[in-house]
């Protein structure tokens, strides 16, 4: 897990986390211990339909786990009086982005919570609440995948209160 | 409301104690005489003596699933990461405001996440 800074500006920070690569030995391990199951199958039943049939689930569930599932990079741009964009780029290639406006952010920060029998520490942005000022009405969390660890997340913490300071110091002008 | 002993809890106690052994050696007889033996005495209503392993073994099933049960109820309830719950309830949401004393500890108060995760991660310079 790696985290990479660059600033682009004064008030434009990207902040991303490159996940653990797919390896070609875990692969080639997954696809010969599945087709060695589906010969062993073939040899029990002789029916080649069996064999057929495992390269094509093979070949679709390689497909559909790269597309969908392992995903590379998460990187954080942020752009003060602007806003949040997150995008994670799948090993497939391809990216899916959302945009977060700085006016419904509240805070980005550092939360802990339960998951699956651990306590997790798990960077998140708070979006404000229209009608309550102190309130919070959801919770976007980031770095889902990678889940970084807690020295990271502090770095990645640090870099974004540098740069939503600034809009607390700088009046606002919409 | 204590768990102190009154006469009345011992009465209670005593009345389940003499029940639940009436009920064992109910339960002793049907299970283990022969069905025959019951008719000639005149009692002929008994359910059907599979029942006098089905329903332990029933019980004991029930109390192991319960195990597995309790454990996914509560990884149900769990809040999801996303949720606000893990950040404020509707408790902290309400709480009023004390003013600040001098030389006097600040009252209790649920503190909001952004100042927690200043005063952890940040260092005051």
């Amino acid at each position: 897990v790696a985290l990479r800074r660059r600033q682009h500006s004064a008030c434009c920070r990207e902040l991303s986390v490159r996940g653990p690569r797919v390896r070609l030995g875990a692969l080639s391990a997954a696809t010969s211990a599945a087709w060695l199951a589906a010969y062993a199958v073939f040899a029990l039943s002789e029916n080649s339909m069996v064999l057929s049939a495992a390269i094509f689930i093979t070949l679709l569930g390689l497909i559909i786990y790269l597309h969908f599932v392992k995903i590379d990079q998460e990187s954080l741009l942020v752009i003060g009086s602007l806003g949040i964009q997150v995008t994670s780029s799948y090993a497939s290639g391809k990216e899916s982005t959302t945009f977060i406006e700085m006016g419904q952010v509240k805070d980005v920060v550092i939360n802990e919570a339960i998951h699956m029998q651990k306590v997790i520490y798990y960077l998140c942005i708070l979006l404000q609440d229209p009608e309550d000022p102190q309130g919070v009405s959801e919770v976007v969390p980031l770095f889902q995948s990678s889940k970084p660890r807690l020295d990271c997340l502090i770095e990645v913490y640090k870099s974004c209160q540098e740069i939503l300071e600034q809009r607390k110091t700088a009046p606002q002008s919409s | 409301n204590s768990p102190a002993p009154l006469p009345e809890r011992a009465i209670y106690g005593f009345a389940l104690f003499l029940g639940s052994w009436f009920g064992f050696i109910l339960y002793l007889i049907w299970a283990y005489i022969p069905e025959t033996w019951l008719f000639s005495l005149g009692l002929t209503y008994w359910p059907q003596k599979y029942w006098a392993v089905a329903l332990p073994v029933y019980l004991l099933v029930a109390v192991g699933i319960g195990y597995v049960l309790l454990f996914g109820i509560n990884m149900m309830s769990t809040a999801p990461l996303n949720s606000t719950h893990t950040i404020t309830d509707n408790y902290a949401k309400k709480q009023q405001q004390k003013k600040f004393q001098e030389e006097a500890i600040p009252a209790l108060r649920d503190i909001p996440i952004s100042e927690v995760n200043r005063m952890f991660f940040l260092p005051e310079k």
